[in-house]
């Protein structure tokens, strides 16, 4: 028999030792990560897939670009929408259709392309704008006849004419995010995933895909630099999973479930702030018009007539939320007083019965979150109370956010979906997604309204606000009008931030990651 | 010949017997008990809980357990009670009816594996090693992806994972019965393999896997609410106690309530099978008392 001569650890030691060592970890200070300034942690809602610009799919790739590409302007913090320049001296408008630009000296790209110039600002702005190149975000520089080059630093942006959003939701966007010519280039065109050739306040470090994205302090900003030397942002899509992250300390900043708010207001957990912001985002049921059967214009207005949006609404978000009329919320121009089709369970049932309809079996594709997912129950009850039944179909947000892309094989599927767009403070931003040319980019429902399209491009050009009003309010009119939308609501903004932290946000509430700043 | 064949080992009791035997023992007669509340109240669901189970109210959302609602409301004001009994019967329907099924074929391939040619026994025992090397979330995934979330799918997970571990304790147990006396003298009277497995092998292993098969019914159920806590499952509004979880997960600082619903059913049930059939393995195989 043999015998062990070397050092035996037996099962009670080792148990007690890691006992010990579970207990020293359970007794450790926990402190928050942002009290010592170095590493913010936030919570944004889906992870990034492109980091271009010109063919971004979500907004949190947005902040991220923001952070990591110099801009002609980004938003400024605070409670009113309001712009500050970044990559830029001069940022100026000449007349309606000029704007005079100098950049700042000395912001180089990363990866060695060199210093950024006015070419760089030319070739960025004009690659959104050629339709060749079927950027999603055309519309932001719809206007844009071309960037003329004056010297290395400088130069002048002329538009077509007169462009109401270019203050609002252009310039402080990602659509003026500057990239360097000669690395799109020599990618091919188009950027993926992986960032190249940075110049902003940060630079992306790191990505690990579903788990999290480091931003670094770019040591060549020469510039005011990000509040925090590290940000790491934690793609969580469930906000009631990111609060609980927040309580057990993972998380400096997230958005809470608006379900949440009232609860938090109430018990906020400790060392934590919970404040509500005015949200400009507008969430919908829309219904594919080209797939049975809703090619049938009465059965979708069936549909608008079945969902009581007011129980909709208050069943998902707790009574925090207040039902919508559209697309543009209170205080934008355009917005509306009231939804043409209201909730009238007979009249969908006469509308069913008149198409000799019975039976009927329809999916409705949804973000696979709480809050989305209640809605979704109670729009499935509304439409078992007609005779429809309803099949919800849950998807993570890699899935969800390609279903109705004309790229894909599941957009002549998709019937019916919970969708929700984030919005920046113009009208045009609205609109701009359900344009013909967005059928199957961003207008999952197919709507395809030529009248529509005239109203955003005259709500493009349009200064007068009074005028703006009417053309918007009609665009949504025609929206309702085709049946393809039943508008729920446009939420509130919960944000739940530690009190270490001072949070950069829009008046809306969303993060301006390079002005969070340790307290 | 040999003088004297030996015989196939004594048949189980009486039902009548094994019921006795089953109700000498504690923790038998809890698992019983267990197990008859939890079949009672999925059958008479109906009339135990007047609420319809997925009838929706918001007014009523996180309503606290009350005499018009036994345990309360979850967030889209619907009766839990109607709901947990309701889900009772899915979780059954999922673990009785995809038990037997995988009984069923596990004990058709661990036969054919145990007592057919060894190349066919080898291949199957490729496929039985293949299957179970898949863990079961794994596999869900992998079908729900292929197949989209259904009752079905969590049907197909069970019968998968099932499967391969009943087919080899027969497999087993056949191998040994194959070189038994009186299975070579059926064999030498001209006796079919089929009537050979059917008469003298079958009747013979089964008992045990029988049992098996008992306890792992709270397996199953765990694998059915686990699907459908993770959305994997049963579709809304089909009540099912993983969704119930869920909806408690998702509210828990609103109501701790629904998760109480939906959890205590899943330990109840999981406790009723599990002391049931380890009662049932000790009433048929008395050396194993006490073994764990």
């Amino acid at each position: 028999m043999s015998r062990h001569s070397g050092p035996v650890v037996s099962r009670r030691a080792l148990l007690s030792t890691a006992g010990a060592a579970g207990a020293a970890a359970a007794l450790a200070p926990r402190m928050a990560v942002s009290q010592d300034g170095r590493i913010l942690r936030v919570r944004s809602y889906s992870d990034l897939q492109i980091m271009d610009p010109a063919y971004r799919l979500s907004a949190p790739e947005g902040d991220i670009m923001r952070a990591i590409y110099a801009s002609l302007a980004v938003n400024a913090p605070g409670d009113e929408w309001a712009w500050k320049s970044l990559g830029t001296t001069v940022l100026e408008q000449l007349d309606d259709v000029t704007i005079a630009f100098t950049l700042r000296d000395n912001i180089g790209f990363t990866d060695g392309f060199g210093q950024m110039t006015a070419e760089d600002v030319k070739f960025s702005l004009e690659r959104i704008a050629n339709p060749e190149n079927e950027s999603p975000y055309a519309g932001d520089w719809s206007a844009l006849k071309e960037v003329e080059v004056k010297d290395t630093l400088s130069g002048l942006i002329h538009l077509k004419s007169a462009f109401a959003p270019l203050w609002t939701s252009t310039l402080p966007t990602a659509s003026s995010v500057i990239l360097s010519k000669a690395a799109v280039e020599a990618q091919g065109g188009k950027l993926g995933a992986e960032p190249v050739a940075q110049s902003g306040q940060y630079l992306l470090t790191e990505w690990t895909p579903k788990q999290r994205t480091v931003l670094t302090r770019n040591p060549d900003w020469a510039y005011e630099p990000g509040g925090f030397e590290e940000i790491h942002i934690l793609p969580i899509e469930d906000p009631a999973t990111a609060e609980l992250g927040f309580e057990a300390g993972d998380l400096d900043y997230t958005w809470t479930a608006v379900s949440s708010i009232a609860r938090l207001r109430d018990n906020p957990p400790a060392g934590g702030i919970v404040s509500e912001k005015p949200s400009l985002a507008y969430v919908w049921v829309g219904l594919n018009k080209d797939v049975p059967p809703f090619d049938n214009p009465n059965i979708r207005r069936a549909v608008q007539h079945a969902i009581d949006t007011e129980t909709v609404v208050d069943a998902a978000y707790f009574g925090a939320a207040s039902t919508s009329t559209g697309i543009i919320a209170p205080g934008l121009p355009g917005h509306r007083d009231a939804p043409l089709y209201g909730y009238d369970p007979d009249r969908a049932r006469e509308i069913l019965a008149e198409e000799g309809v019975s039976g009927l079996s329809v999916t409705l594709d949804i973000l696979n979150q709480s809050e989305r997912l209640t809605a979704a129950q109670v729009i499935q009850a509304n439409l078992a109370d007609v005779g429809i039944s309803c099949e919800i179909k849950q998807n993570d947000s890699g899935t969800f956010w390609t279903l109705g892309s004309k790229e894909g094989d599941y957009w002549n599927k998709l019937q019916m979906t919970l969708n929700r767009f984030s919005m920046e403070p113009d009208p045009s931003w609205a609109t701009a997604w359900f344009i013909p040319e967005q059928i199957g980019v961003w207008n999952w429902e197919r709507f395809d309204s030529a009248e529509f399209g005239e109203l955003h491009a005259q709500g493009m050009v349009e200064t007068d606000p009074a005028k703006r009003d009417e053309i918007y309010k009609r665009a949504q009119d025609i929206m309702e009008e085709s049946g393809c939308y039943v508008f729920l609501t446009h939420e509130v903004t919960g944000i739940l931030h530690r009190d270490t932290v001072e949070v950069g946000l829009k008046p809306n509430g969303e993060p301006l990651f390079p002005d969070f700043k340790p307290v | 010949m040999s003088e004297a064949v030996s015989e196939p080992p004594a048949e189980v009791g009486t039902f009548r017997r094994t019921m006795r035997r089953l109700l000498r023992e504690p923790l038998g007669v809890f698992g019983l008990s267990l197990v008859i509340l939890v079949v009672g109240a999925a059958v008479f669901a109906d009339l135990l809980a007047s609420a319809e189970p997925s009838r929706i109210s918001p007014r009523d959302r996180f309503l606290p357990p009350s005499a018009d609602h036994l345990m309360g409301t979850d967030q889209l004001g619907r009766d839990l009670f109607a709901r947990v009994l309701h889900g009772g019967r899915i979780a059954l329907l999922v673990a009785v009816g995809s038990t037997v099924v995988s009984l069923l074929i596990g004990i058709v391939l661990g036969l054919i594996a145990g007592y057919g040619p060894r190349w066919l026994d080898n291949i199957l025992i490729l496929v039985f090693d293949a299957l179970k090397s898949f863990p079961t979330v794994m596999l869900a995934l992998a079908l729900v992806t292929l197949f989209g979330p259904s009752l079905t799918a969590v049907v197909v997970v069970v019968i998968l994972v099932n499967v391969p571990g009943y087919a080899r304790i027969i497999r087993t147990q056949t191998i040994a019965l194959k070189s038994s006396e009186y299975v070579t003298a059926a064999q030498s009277m001209g006796a079919s393999p089929a009537r050979i497995l059917r008469v003298h092998v079958l009747p013979n292993v089964v008992g045990p896997i029988v049992i098996l098969a008992s306890m792992d019914i709270p397996v199953v159920i765990a694998i059915e609410a686990g699907m459908s806590f993770l959305g994997l499952g049963v579709r809304p509004p089909t009540p099912s106690w993983g969704a119930i979880l869920n909806d408690g997960f998702a509210n828990i600082r609103e109501s701790a309530w629904i998760v109480i619903a939906g959890g205590v059913p899943i330990i109840l049930t999981t406790l009723g099978f599990t002391f049931l059939g380890e009662t049932l393995r000790d009433v048929f195989d008395p050396r194993l008392k006490g073994r764990g």
